[in-house]
This record gives C-alpha cells, sequence and structure tokens, in this order.
C-alpha cells in the first residue's frame, strides 16, 4: 500500500482497450462496476474520434452480486445485436478480477457463437497497460495469422502501432514515406486500423518490423518462429539508427528475395529520402556541426521515459546532438534489463527505474539538467523548476494529439526532435552574452512577481534590510551583500548558484554564506 | 422496457451507461472544501481514472491521492492506512480527512466504517465516503461526503428559522444565492457544505433545506429524520421558470408571500435570441451527470422539444416538480445506451446532450452536441445564471453555422482507421 497521485502506466485494461479500439470488427467488453469504462473518454477526447469506439460495459452493481446476477451474457448479446463485431474481447476489471467468476462460461450462455468471443483476463493487480496490449496482440496474432501465398513484391508488417501511441499517425507517416522510398509495399499496419482479416494475412508480407520494445515485439517473435518471417526490432529514431534500420531492413528482404528469385532492392540516394527529393534527408549532421551548437557539448540532459525512447533518446542526444547525459531512467520495470544492456557505457550511474514521479522529480532537482526529455510529469515538475523539459514519452496527454506531422521515427523525426532540443534549451551565443554581462535585458525589476527564484527571491526581496540577512531554500543564511552578489548572477542560473553555494559552504562548514564564501565557492566551482 | 410499478410516466431499463462512478465527485469536491483531503481507498484503476478521465493534473500539492492497494494487499484481513495517513497530515495539514471508498475493497468486504472511525482523531476526523461504481453514479457520491458532514453540523436550536442550501456551488454563486434569500426576507443559515470544515452550517428542527443540486436526496432525507428539518420540494434554481418557482416556494416556507412573475419575464426576456433559436429544436438528453431533469425542463420550457430525458437515477420525491413540469416527456431511468444510440440516428435530433464518453462521436455522425459535464463547472444557478445556462445549449448551434460546410468524407478520412469499413 502507498499513497499515489500520478501514474505512468495505465491498467491492464487500458492496455486491451488500446489493442482493440485499434482494430476493425473487434470489440471490447468490460465486466466491470459503472466508471470502468472511463477509457472510452481517452479515445473520443484525446484521439477525437468520430465514431463511438466499439467498447461496451457489462455493468456490475452491487445489487447484482448480492443477488447473484451477471449481464455479462446479455450485454453480449446486446453487441451482438447491435454492433455484429467479428470478435468480442470480455475483459474484467480489477474488482470483478476478484470475484473470480468463470467469465467463459458465463459468455457461453449469451448464446453467442463461441469463436467470436474471446476472453482475455489478466491479473490486473500485476499487469499493467504495456504487458496486457503486447499480451493481447501476441494472442490475437496466434488465433488469426494463417499460412498463405507470400507477396510476390517485397513488403513489410509494420507491427505495435497502437491507438493512443506517442506520435502515432506522423511516426507512421514518416515510416512509409521511407519504405515507399525504398519500393517496398507495406503488407499490414496491426493493429491500428486492422482488421481480423488482415491479421490471417499477416504471414504473406517478407519481413516485419516491430520498433516498439513495448507492444508488438512478442507478436514479431512469435512469427518469426511459426512462419519463419525475419523481424527489424530496431527503432529508427535518430539519423544513424535510420540508416542502419534503412540497411537491416534492405538486407534481410534481399535475403527473402534471393530465395524467390527477385531482383535485389538497393539504398537510394540519400536525398530521395527528403520531403523534396533534391536535399538531405536530414539536417541533423549538419546542425550538430555548426559552430553555434558546440555549446551543446556542455549541456546536460537527463531522459525518462518508456523503455523504447529512454534508449533511443539517450543514443540521440549523446551520439547525434553531442549532449552530456547525466542520467536516465525508465518507468517500465519488466523493460529495465533490456535499456541496462542497450545503455551500457552510454549512463554515468546506475539507470533510475521507478513508477513514481516524485522520485524522478526529487533527482532532476538534484541534477538541475539543462534539458529533460520526460513524460507529461517530468514537463509538469520541471515547469516548478525553470528547467527546460521536452515531452518525448507515453503516456500521451492531449498535447501529444496536434494535427501537424511531427514524427519522432526517420530522418524526419530526427528533424524534430533536434528542433525541439534546440527551442527547449537556453541558447547558445545568447547564452554566453547573458552570462557575460550578466543581464541582457531579461532581468525582471525587483519585486516583480515574475521572477523565477520562487521562494528565495522574494525573502530576499521582502524580508531583506541592507546589511540583514537572508536564509535559502537549503536552511543555509545568506549575508545582505552575498545576497546582492548572488542577485547579479543572471536569474535563470540564480537558482542553480545558490543551491551549489549552499552545498560548497556545508562542505566547507561554514554556519552562513558570506561573500567571502560566496567568492570561495565560486573559485572553486569555476563560477 | 421495464415499466417502474405505479408510474407509467418512468421507463426504467438496464443501466448500460457511458459515465463515470462516483469518484469523480473528487474533481469538485476538494476544490469546494479547501481544508479537506480526499483519500480513495482504491486501485490503479481509480488513480487512472482520475488523471486520465477528469484530465486532472496534479498541482503543487494535490489535496486528493489513492492509497493504492497492490497484489500483496489482497490477502490482507484490514488495510493498513496510518502511515498514509500521517503522510498525509504532515504534508498538508488537513482539518478533515475523506475517506471514500472504490469498488475493490468494498468486493473485499473492507469495513470502511470501522477503518475511518480507527483512523479518526478528535484533532482529524476521518469520515467514510462510500463513493465506488458498484453502488454509485458520477455525482451521487457528493450526496456521501455530505452525508458524512452531517455530525459535524452544529444543532441550531428551535425557533431558529433559516435556509441551508445544499450542493457546492462556487463562491461567487454562494453569494448571489445568499443576497437573493436576503432581499425576500429569508434569513441564511450557510450552506452544506461551506468552503471550510469547521464552518458547516448549524441545522435544527426550524431549518428550510434548499437543495440547489438534484443529486443530494439522500443528505435530505437523513437531515430530516436526525435533525427534523424541512426539505424544499420544488423546482431546482436553473432557469427563469426554475429560478422563479425556487424563490417563491422557499419564501413560502418563510411565511412569505412574493410574486415574482415580472423577474421571471425579465428573464425570459433578457434570453429571448437564446430562445428564439431553441424554440421547436429536438434535444436528446443521454444519461450522465443527473443534472439531466432540471435542465430537460429549462429547455421544455424555452420552447425546445425534449425527445429523451434520460438520468441515472430518478427519486420520484425528490424530482416530483421536475417530473411534474416534464409531463408528457419520455423520461427513462438507468437507459440503455445502445437503444439510446439507435433512437438518435432514427430520430435525428437537433442537439445530443451527452457525456464526455459520446460527445465526440455524436458530433462525427452529423448531430449538434453539448458536453453534459461542462453543466457542473459553469455558474448556472439562479437568475444570475440565466443567460449563461442559456447560452451553453445555444452556442453549438451558432458554432455550427459559423463554420463551413463540413464533408465527412473527406475530412474523416484516417482520422480513425477502426471505423472504418472492413475492405
Amino acid at each position: 500500500m502507498r499513497l499515489a497521485f500520478w501514474l505512468y502506466e495505465g491498467t491492464a485494461l487500458h492496455g486491451i482497450s488500446r489493442i482493440t479500439n485499434s482494430m476493425k470488427g473487434v470489440h471490447t467488453v468490460y465486466h466491470a462496476p459503472q466508471g470502468d469504462d472511463y477509457i472510452t473518454a481517452t479515445y473520443t477526447m484525446l484521439e477525437r474520434t468520430p465514431e463511438f469506439p466499439a467498447l461496451s460495459i457489462s455493468v456490475v452493481r452491487g445489487r447484482d452480486l448480492a443477488q447473484g446476477v451477471s449481464r455479462l451474457p446479455a450485454t453480449l448479446q446486446q453487441v451482438e445485436h447491435h454492433y455484429h463485431p467479428e470478435l468480442t474481447v470480455i475483459a474484467p476489471s480489477c474488482s470483478t478480477a476478484l470475484l473470480q467468476e468463470d467469465l467463459r462460461q458465463l459468455a457461453a450462455h449469451s448464446g453467442v457463437a463461441q469463436e467470436k468471443l474471446m476472453v482475455y483476463a489478466v491479473n490486473p493487480f500485476r499487469v499493467t497497460e504495456n504487458e496486457a496490449a503486447d499480451g493481447l496482440f501476441t494472442e490475437l496474432v496466434k488465433r488469426y495469422a494463417a499460412n498463405g501465398q507470400k507477396s510476390a513484391v517485397p513488403a513489410v508488417n509494420l507491427l505495435g502501432f497502437t491507438s493512443l501511441g506517442f506520435h502515432l499517425k506522423a511516426n507512421l507517416t514518416s515510416l512509409r514515406r521511407m519504405l515507399s522510398t525504398l519500393g517496398v509495399k507495406v503488407n499490414v499496419v496491426a493493429p491500428w486500423g486492422a482488421g481480423i482479416a488482415d491479421l490471417a494475412r499477416l504471414p504473406e508480407a517478407w519481413l516485419n518490423i516491430a520498433p516498439y520494445h513495448e507492444i508488438g515485439r512478442t507478436a514479431a517473435e512469435y512469427l518469426e518462429q511459426e512462419f519463419a518471417m525475419p523481424a527489424v526490432y530496431d527503432t529508427p529514431i535518430g539519423v544513424e539508427p535510420t540508416l542502419r534500420w534503412l540497411r537491416s531492413i534492405i538486407e534481410k528482404l534481399n535475403e527473402v528475395g534471393a530465395g524467390c528469385g527477385a531482383s535485389p532492392i538497393s539504398m537510394p540516394a540519400l536525398h530521395d529520402f527528403s520531403l523534396d527529393g533534391m536535399s538531405a534527408p536530414s539536417g541533423v549532421p549538419w546542425f550538430a556541426r555548426t559552430a553555434d551548437m558546440e555549446s551543446f557539448s556542455n549541456k546536460k540532459a537527463f531522459v525518462f521515459a518508456d523503455a523504447t525512447t529512454t534508449v533511443a533518446m539517450v543514443k540521440f542526444l549523446r551520439d547525434e546532438l553531442g549532449m552530456k547525459v547525466v542520467g536516465a531512467g525508465t518507468y517500465l520495470e519488466r523493460d529495465a534489463d533490456w535499456v541496462r544492456r542497450e545503455l551500457e557505457g552510454y549512463l554515468p550511474g546506475e539507470l533510475m527505474v521507478t513508477d513514481r514521479f516524485q522520485d524522478v522529480a526529487k533527482v532532476i532537482e538534484d541534477e538541475l539538467p539543462d534539458l529533460v526529455c520526460g513524460t507529461q510529469m517530468e514537463r509538469h515538475s520541471c515547469r516548478k523548476l525553470d528547467i527546460p523539459c521536452m515531452v518525448v514519452s507515453p503516456p500521451t496527454h492531449i498535447e501529444n494529439h496536434l494535427l501537424g506531422y511531427y514524427p519522432f521515427f526517420g530522418f524526419d523525426g530526427a528533424d524534430v526532435i533536434a528542433d525541439r532540443v534546440y527551442l527547449s534549451c537556453k541558447l547558445g551565443l545568447e547564452k554566453h552574452l547573458i552570462d557575460f554581462f550578466g543581464d541582457a535585458g531579461l532581468e525582471y525589476e525587483d519585486g516583480d512577481a515574475a521572477d523565477e527564484t520562487g521562494v528565495a527571491a522574494a525573502a530576499a526581496n521582502g524580508h531583506s534590510p541592507a546589511g540583514g540577512s537572508t536564509e535559502g531554500e537549503g536552511g543555509m543564511v545568506w549575508t545582505g551583500e552575498a545576497e546582492t552578489m548572488l542577485k547579479k548572477v543572471p536569474f535563470f542560473v540564480r537558482k542553480k548558484v545558490r543551491k551549489n553555494t549552499e552545498t560548497f559552504a556545508m562542505e566547507q562548514g561554514e554556519g552562513e554564506v558570506t561573500v567571502e564564501v560566496f567568492r570561495r565557492a565560486k573559485d572553486s566551482l569555476g563560477g | 422496457m421495464l415499466q417502474v410499478p405505479g408510474d407509467g410516466s418512468i421507463i426504467k431499463e438496464d443501466n448500460v451507461t457511458h459515465s463515470f462512478c462516483g469518484l469523480a465527485c473528487v474533481g469538485w469536491m476538494y476544490q469546494k472544501i479547501k481544508d479537506s483531503f480526499f483519500l480513495i481507498l482504491g486501485t490503479h484503476t481509480c488513480a487512472h481514472f482520475l488523471q486520465n478521465a477528469l484530465g486532472m493534473m496534479i498541482f503543487a500539492k494535490p489535496r486528493f491521492g489513492i492509497a493504492l492497494l497492490e497484489e500483496g494487499d489482497l490477502s490482507k484481513h484490514e488495510p493498513s492506512l496510518e502511515e498514509i495517513i500521517a503522510e498525509i497530515k504532515a504534508d498538508h495539514n488537513p482539518s478533515v480527512i475523506f475517506l471514500l471508498s472504490s469498488c475493490t475493497p468494498e468486493v473485499m468486504k473492507v469495513d470502511f466504517k470501522g477503518l475511518a472511525d480507527h483512523l479518526a482523531t478528535p484533532e482529524v476526523p476521518v469520515l467514510f465516503v462510500p463513493a465506488s461504481g458498484l453502488v454509485y453514479n458520477f455525482t451521487q457520491a457528493e450526496d456521501s461526503v455530505l452525508h458524512a458532514l452531517v455530525p459535524f453540523c452544529p444543532q441550531a436550536p428551535a425557533g431558529e428559522k433559516s435556509v441551508v442550501f445544499l450542493g457546492s456551488v462556487n463562491d461567487a454563486t454562494a453569494d448571489d444565492l445568499r443576497a437573493e434569500a436576503e432581499e425576500l426576507g429569508i434569513k441564511v443559515g450557510g450552506f452544506l457544505p461551506e468552503s471550510r470544515f469547521e464552518r458547516m452550517p448549524a441545522i435544527g428542527p426550524d431549518t428550510v433545506l434548499a437543495p440547489i443540486q438534484p443529486y443530494l436526496s439522500r443528505v435530505a432525507v437523513k437531515l430530516e429524520r436526525e435533525r427534523g428539518a424541512r426539505t424544499l420540494h420544488s423546482l431546482f434554481p436553473f432557469g427563469p421558470d426554475g429560478t422563479r418557482a425556487f424563490w417563491e416556494d422557499l419564501a413560502k416556507m418563510f411565511g412569505i408571500e412574493v410574486d415574482l412573475s415580472d423577474r421571471e419575464k425579465a428573464a425570459w426576456e433578457k434570453i429571448r435570441r437564446q430562445t428564439d433559436l431553441l424554440k421547436g429544436k429536438q434535444v436528446f438528453l443521454t444519461a450522465d451527470t443527473m443534472m439531466e431533469l432540471p435542465l430537460a425542463r429549462f429547455l421544455h420550457s424555452a420552447g425546445a422539444e425534449v425527445m429523451e430525458c434520460s438520468s441515472a437515477y430518478i427519486n420520484k420525491k425528490f424530482h416530483a416538480r421536475e417530473l411534474q413540469a416534464l409531463e408528457g416527456v419520455r423520461v427513462v431511468e438507468q437507459p440503455n445506451f445502445h437503444r439510446q444510440l439507435e433512437d438518435i440516428k432514427r430520430e435525428r435530433p437537433d442537439m445530443v446532450v451527452t457525456s464526455l464518453m459520446t460527445a465526440n462521436p455524436f458530433v462525427g455522425q452529423g448531430f449538434i452536441v453539448k458536453w453534459s459535464m461542462e453543466f457542473m463547472l459553469m455558474s448556472i444557478h439562479g437568475w444570475s445564471g440565466v443567460f449563461t445556462l442559456a447560452n451553453m445549449f445555444v452556442s453549438p448551434f451558432d458554432r455550427r453555422s459559423a463554420l463551413p460546410e463540413f464533408d465527412r468524407d473527406v475530412w474523416l478520412e484516417g482520422v480513425m482507421p477502426s471505423a472504418e469499413k472492413v475492405s
């Protein structure tokens, strides 16, 4: 038992509905109390679905439990009558899972043909969103994938693209653009937009592409085992990974093609991947080498995301933008080992693995990085700390469902991410000017409530007559002169300087921060 | 369709709706009672609901949280909340902690009453609030919160005649209602709830309870039974018609005869543009917040044709006047959404008032839609709320006519691949 305010991952039921809501002809029936279908609102509001998500609730009321009545058979009949789904997935919620009912038997009472029903009951106290989604998708692939004629032309399946995925449609568009440049056909995208018949013809493709570690990978592994379909599991985030991803696809398709006498695919000229067909496919390699970006070498970044994104972002920031990664973490404990392996040699310390946002906020506050790449929650935490933050990872929020084309995958995605890093961070030359002259007109007037340093500055402005002293956030007393000197430090680094100085003073056994202590701290910490 | 015995006018169905559970009340109750903390004993589902469906991002120090039941807790006889309560007290220093039940611990048969009593201290009471979706819908748990607050309302002595308004509204609306009452010569005893725990109103045998929200029948009955208070049975104070009836009937209970017909006329006059537009419009209300009866009645009075008004719970005594005013309108309790969807597609109403979960899909079907939940968040009470209320129904029409023609086949392509025809 613990006190929770906010959670990164959704429930198993949420994961299940992300798969079914992605698919054609598949309905979900929640066997759950009133309100557990709140999940429907995440689709209708975030994805702004113009049709009703195929989600129904078989309401469990306290009175039904007392009387031993189940509405499940009737609900299944209603769903069959009104919507005629090809498949209905029946899932209990956390409370009804405890009832240990035989849902298969109850479902059988509905009279709906057994082959059109599927009970997917996982332990909701152990399994959460991603595992349930990946698990259900795999089950569906196992149930429907069938041996069929291999496509005559090179064709791939894109697996793991799921409703409420992060920048889902833009990522899909980016991959489709690149595959089309290669001259490779997309056989099936699943689960997003796939029907049962599409799952059946998955094995017609030559290759599976499963770029998300969380969802789709297990199904691709199954298809590899059962149907001898090769798969590419890499994530094309960043320019170099995208190039490797393309080469890997070409290589694997050519292996399949060699078996059926198809002419091999070769890597096209890279400008063919650009939007206008005549430019570099990405601006990132040049951007990273420009003089202005030199200052990025000293910028410290912290990444906290799902497994796929944490791995990809850490590598992108360090390998392609030349930034320092001071720490990283993920909220997906079950994928932590994979992330550790992938990031070996990238992190100065241990990978942070937690689903408590407060712990993440604490680390950010201690590190005071120049950039945080995180979820909406880190953005929220960083706002309080006045640290630049860009949102790179689910859980998605209404602000991640924008209309424009902002992929993270592929060459297009590398440009989008680099732009966001650039816009989020304090800039290069401008920063030097500000650091050197200490003002650049950005300073707010004394007493202006807009001062970003919050409590400490308010204390300094309000309660510090000249020559008096104030107490910093860490409980350390600052003399009036030291406080005046601190105010000459640019406001957006003042908080960090205050903290570092206090830590220094504490280590030196000083009881208060005087001008002399502050000078020594500057000398020792490099100003 | 099942007919309720003894009342032919309410159709009762099987409650297959799209709406929230009682925990939704935390969204506004924690903001209303400013020195409170709302602790839900629940699961990952409850936490995910609050952060997603209500769009509640947590603030610097949220005054609500979930005591998260994890797998290991399921086998324990009684959950131990001491440490969590200590954490809440240290971080928030609340005057009162509301302990809300949810489905899983109810299935586990947790003795909530005993648990709350055990955790309570004389300084910080811990009050049990039944809120689980096994029993309660959306707004109904506000009734449970008020129920729990009753012992903290001082006893008003006999002979002290005053009105206590039942229902949480923002301070501006409360001030308006108070001023209106005083102008009519009605003494105001306060509001249940007030915005601070220690200021709950005194209630006694000469208190008149005036419910200003239509989902608070249980606390009214409890106060009648325990304190001998009397409840106003009138229209709820929404719209010119409801507001007039509310104040005239309330005044009558204080022995004051007033005729507010001029005021009502002036209020209708003020919203003439809106009522001109609403006249003859066919409106369908699906069940969501339990504010449907008074909203439908206002629309009916404004000249709209209410095709169906449905609500999760209808209390024939508490809602008697609203039901009477809706005579001839199809009223459904615990409706079946699948049936409603078919009716709506066939009957093509001009407007559908519906939940967050179903609003955009109805728009996608070409309907003009109003979110029912918005009525919870706007000041629509009394004379001062008339304009806002009328505009809320009119603005979707205005907006629709201001936007260009919409070709669904063109502009919805690719938005929801799962809804496209199986090829």
